[in-house]
């Protein structure tokens, strides 16, 4: 059990804010707002499954929110242009997978960096957003909100949807071959190239996915309201990498999983809701975030030289 | 190959030399105006009007501002203007004392200067047009709210950021004005939004649940509204807790006809730039001189001056019979 | 071999690329002189060209470049530093704090504020070298941690200003001709650039970031240099700070937000490679200056003046230089299977 130590112990911080809530602000566990909190919630969660295999893959993508942004506008300029869901949806997720590709081929193809480039990536993309959209909001017709369907039953489709695409990545991870070259690749690349991996390709099919996984939770999100802002993918990559890290994947690469990013995400996202219920004032929320980082980070460097016996 | 780069730089230096600028002069006005945050659809209307202005005037008008709110930004950009040599610097200020200082050197070259929506130091500009005082807006907004809450209850507001100057005023006047006017009302929690729409909705749904006796929600900043408006008619509660804010009509039709969104105040963001583009050209032809009290402003008629403050009038309420007649 | 230093031939690859670094500089100098000069109408020469413009750049530059200066010891080591950007604004609002909440003289509260920021890096240290934790983590949680901090102890509200002109004059006025804040920054660029290409220390760091157990192997005190340059980076943060401050007259919570980025960016420009072990600071220098100069010249350019779009611009441009630049530096390596020389296995 000691592989999983960091899943579980986040889980068991996770149960520890739940616990808190239960006793000191039990109107947290109102159905309605917690299904909206877990609902809004879902397309980060796909953001950070796609996070998780870039990271274990020992990359980084900061890139990520701008992409967001960008899918978000695509899906909404076309949906007011009367095109249909069916049409959207897939229409921002194909250009999440072209953004994906291009950082690919940088940091693939050419051997960059991978925070450098998504990095330039990341400004290229928000600045040009920007200078297209200039800020205004895109406003969509009635029948996107909810897919059409009911307020429960969307809420229930993107939160069901989520939480599939987690078991099957937290599954694939384990049991596909591609899901084990990924951790090859993150834990020593020219072991796998020798293995008969293609660490490089798989490693551009990597960061396509995070791009398609962009653009498919940017379309999970404009269904949620009537309109869309384009700045709506500020700090996603913070989130996604924070919740991601303390989940127990490791920068360096070949280790974690999504459950303890799910596990993370859920915590992270806890904070500000519960400083609102526990009546804290809001300028204690970033303080609180980067000290949860620091102790999950600092929890698992002290287990490390623990169990090194020395410096690691 | 260090012969090569000596080479190389002393052909540049001979360029520099040769390319000279040659530029005629234009000799057109050349007024600024700078918003707090370029992504932002209330200055995107302020420009609409602006840019009106402008084509009336034949002055030519550059509009630029951090992509973001940020002080240093802003100071940067009107050191650029600076030495742009420009005419007339108009500018929504984001950090009153911080701002002033580059308004104060432009001044000291011979640039006008006026503030809009958000004012500098008194000594740092000519005039400030003002949409509406400060306290005008904080007090317009608790007695809208008042109204909407029978004077007593529980309401909470959600701001932009925890640092943002005009919501700090407002929220400033607020505090003092609400336990002295209505003593039965309680602001039991502000959140900040950081100016994005999706989380002001969490927030809201958030508010709603933590205080289940909410009566009233109340967003100073434009993406609040409709966030917290979304928030509302997620959690089924439209018509029991009350949604007002600051907000531009077209973002807020389609809540304020659901009945979720009572009333949007704001003021005629384009008119607030037109009146400004008009005062600044004014400014530089010398045409308006500190101590008048009177401002004729193109197509929008005369308007009152208050000691330094050109005052474009009260803020203006939006709601179910009024707001479909605006397009901004 | 010599266990300190960059393999001889990467010395010729290095001077190579800043020479083409400059000429970019330079180029982008005088593409804007030209396009972006003008006279006003009233038969002033504004724009680019003007001395005033070539000040303010100075003076619009020397808190992001301090911060690249303080990042460039930092990425030698293949370590990197998010945090100095949120550290910058939890410097700001202590000394504003101390000069007027606690009342100290501004020297004193200056001085002390730079040993906060030295402490702020050594947690930054302390976390990445007692207990081996990656940098990109560590810093990314004090990037919160601090920027919070910094609203915690504001309120997100408080502002400090009115500060005595005396202070200000580091910020906004000229000594000896010149923004009084560039001696400053020039005197720290002189002084890392000692540090970094003329003590062992600067061998040091970069044997690290080249090899961490071979610097080990070789007796260099890997722990105690690596948490040097971190505990450096948190002193000019807080130089930058009191900067800032001077030059707008005001400390706010939100001071130098999104400074890391660009600092970053001017580092990797610069021709310092993100995995440590190679690098120079006058490649910093020269990368801060092409980033600056593109972003002032953008805004003098009238086609970008009628757009609008001066700030989106240079955000694109930038992006897309440094794409350029880590695209051209590693051009030689693809180019050579077509050179016909022999790879070896």
């Amino acid at each position: 059990m000691n592989r999983y130590f960091r899943e579980i112990s986040v889980t068991m911080a996770l149960g520890v804010v739940l616990l808190v809530l239960a006793v000191f602000a039990p109107a947290f566990y109102s159905p309605q707002p917690l299904l909206s909190l877990v609902t809004r919630e879902a397309p980060t969660l796909v953001v950070a499954c796609g996070m998780v295999l870039v990271i274990i893959c020992r990359q980084i993508d900061i890139s990520v929110g701008s992409v967001f942004s960008v899918c978000s506008i695509c899906a909404g300029l076309l949906a007011a242009r009367g095109w249909p869901l069916a049409g959207s949806v897939p229409a921002a997720m194909a250009v999440g997978a072209l953004l994906g590709a291009c950082n690919g081929f940088f940091v693939a193809g050419l051997q960059l960096p991978s925070i450098v480039v998504t990095l330039a990536t990341m400004v290229i993309l928000r600045e040009g957003l920007n200078l297209l959209q200039q800020g205004a909001f895109v406003n969509l017709p009635d029948r996107v909100q909810w897919f059409g369907l009911s307020q429960a039953a969307g809420q229930g489709v993107l939160v069901a949807f989520a939480l599939a695409l987690l078991v099957a990545l937290g599954l694939g991870m384990r049991r596909i071959a591609a899901g084990r070259w990924v951790y090859a690749v993150g834990t020593d690349a020219e072991a796998a190239r020798l293995a008969g991996i293609r660490p490089r390709l798989l490693t551009f099919f990597v960061f396509v996915l995070m791009g398609t996984l962009a653009g498919l939770a940017a379309a999970m999100n404009i269904v949620q309201s009537p309109q869309v802002q384009p700045a709506v993918g500020t700090g996603l990559e913070l989130k996604v990498i924070a919740a991601v890290v303390v989940g127990g994947v490791a920068i360096s690469g070949g280790r974690g999983n999504v459950w303890g990013a799910f596990a993370g995400l859920l915590l992270l996202a806890c904070v500000s809701p519960a400083l609102t219920h526990l009546h804290v004032e809001a300028y204690w929320e970033k303080a609180i975030q980067g000290a949860i980082i620091l102790l999950a980070v600092v929890a698992d460097g002290v287990r490390q030289q623990k169990t090194a016996g020395g410096h690691p | 190959m260090k012969l090569h780069a000596l080479r190389f730089l002393s052909t540049l230096a001979l360029l520099a030399v040769i390319l000279a600028p040659a530029r005629a002069a234009d000799s057109k006005l050349v007024i600024t105006m700078m918003p707090k945050a370029k992504g932002n659809a209330y200055f995107i209307s302020c420009k609409a009007g602006a840019d009106r202005a402008a084509k009336e005037l034949g002055v030519e008008l550059l509009f630029d501002g951090p992509t973001d709110s940020n002080a240093a930004k802003q100071n940067e950009i009107v050191e650029n203007w600076i030495t742009l040599g420009v005419d007339v610097i108009t500018v929504a200020t984001e950090n009153k004392e911080g701002l002033s200082t580059a308004l104060r050197k432009a001044q000291k070259q011979g640039i006008k200067v006026l503030t809009y929506d958000a004012d500098a130091l008194p000594d740092a500009r000519s005039f400030f047009v003002n949409q509406a005082t400060p306290e005008g807006i904080a007090h317009g907004m608790i007695d809208e709210a008042a109204r909407l809450m029978d004077g007593e209850g529980e309401f909470a507001i959600i701001t932009a950021t925890l640092t943002a100057g005009n919501q700090r005023e407002w929220l400033k006047h607020m505090e003092s004005y609400l336990p002295a006017k209505y003593p039965k009302m309680k602001l039991v929690a502000v959140r900040p939004s950081d100016d994005l729409k999706d989380k002001a909705q969490s927030e809201a749904t958030a508010l709603m649940s933590a205080n289940p006796n909410l009566k009233l929600l109340m967003a100073i900043c434009t993406p609040g509204t409709p966030g917290a408006a979304e928030a509302v008619k997620q959690a089924g509660k439209a018509g029991k807790v009350k949604v007002i804010g600051l907000g531009l009509p077209n973002e807020n039709k389609r809540y304020v006809h659901e009945g979720v969104t009572d009333s949007v105040m704001l003021w005629n963001t384009e008119d607030l730039g037109y009146l400004t583009v008009y005062a600044a050209a004014a400014l530089a032809k010398d045409e308006l001189k500190p101590g008048a009290t009177k401002f004729p402003a193109g197509k929008l008629g005369t308007f009152e001056i208050k000691g330094d403050n050109i005052l474009l009038g009260k803020p203006y309420i939006f709601n179910r019979t009024n707001i479909d007649r605006f397009d901004f | 071999m010599s266990a300190a230093g960059p393999q001889p031939g990467w010395k010729g690859v290095l001077f190579r690329y800043e020479t083409l670094l400059l000429a970019v500089v330079l180029v982008e100098w005088l593409f804007f002189y030209h396009y972006g000069t003008t006279t006003n109408r009233r038969g002033v020469v504004v724009g680019f060209g003007t001395v005033d413009r070539q000040f303010d750049i100075l003076r619009h530059s020397c808190e992001i470049g301090l911060l690249a200066l303080a990042l460039t010891p930092v990425i030698l080591t293949a370590g990197i530093d998010l945090s100095v950007g949120s550290l910058l604004g939890l410097c700001a609002i202590v000394f504003g704090k101390l000069w007027h909440d606690a009342g100290l003289s501004i020297p004193s509260a200056a001085a002390l504020t730079l040993v906060a920021g030295a402490v702020a890096g050594g947690l930054n240290a302390g976390l990445i070298t007692r207990l081996g934790l990656p940098p990109l983590i560590v810093t990314l949680g004090t990037y919160s941690l601090f920027r919070g901090l910094a609203e915690a102890m504001t309120h997100g509200a408080v502002t400090y200003t009115d500060f005595p002109a005396g202070f200000l004059f580091l910020g906004q006025e000229r000594g000896l001709g010149v923004p009084t804040q560039a001696w400053l920054f020039l005197l720290a660029a002189v002084a890392v650039w000692l540090l970094v290409h003329r003590t062992t220390f600067g061998r040091s760091f970069r044997a690290i970031g080249f090899s961490p157990e071979g610097a080990r192997y070789a007796g260099l005190p890997v722990a105690r240099r690596t948490a040097l340059v971190y505990v450096l980076a948190g002193l000019i943060a807080a130089l930058a700070a009191l900067i800032y401050t001077a030059r707008l007259g005001q400390a706010k919570a939100d001071a130098g937000t999104g400074y890391e980025l660009f600092a970053i960016t001017a580092v990797v420009l610069g021709g310092t490679s993100i995995f440590g072990g190679r690098g120079s600071v006058t490649g910093t220098l020269l990368g801060v200056a092409a980033i600056a100069v593109l972003k002032s010249g953008l805004a003098c350019l009238p086609v970008v003046m009628r757009m609008n779009a001066a700030q989106e611009m240079s955000g694109i441009l930038t992006g897309a230089l440094l794409l350029l630049a880590l695209t051209g530096s590693i051009l030689p390596k693809i180019l050579s299977p077509f050179r016909g020389r022999p790879q070896a296995g």
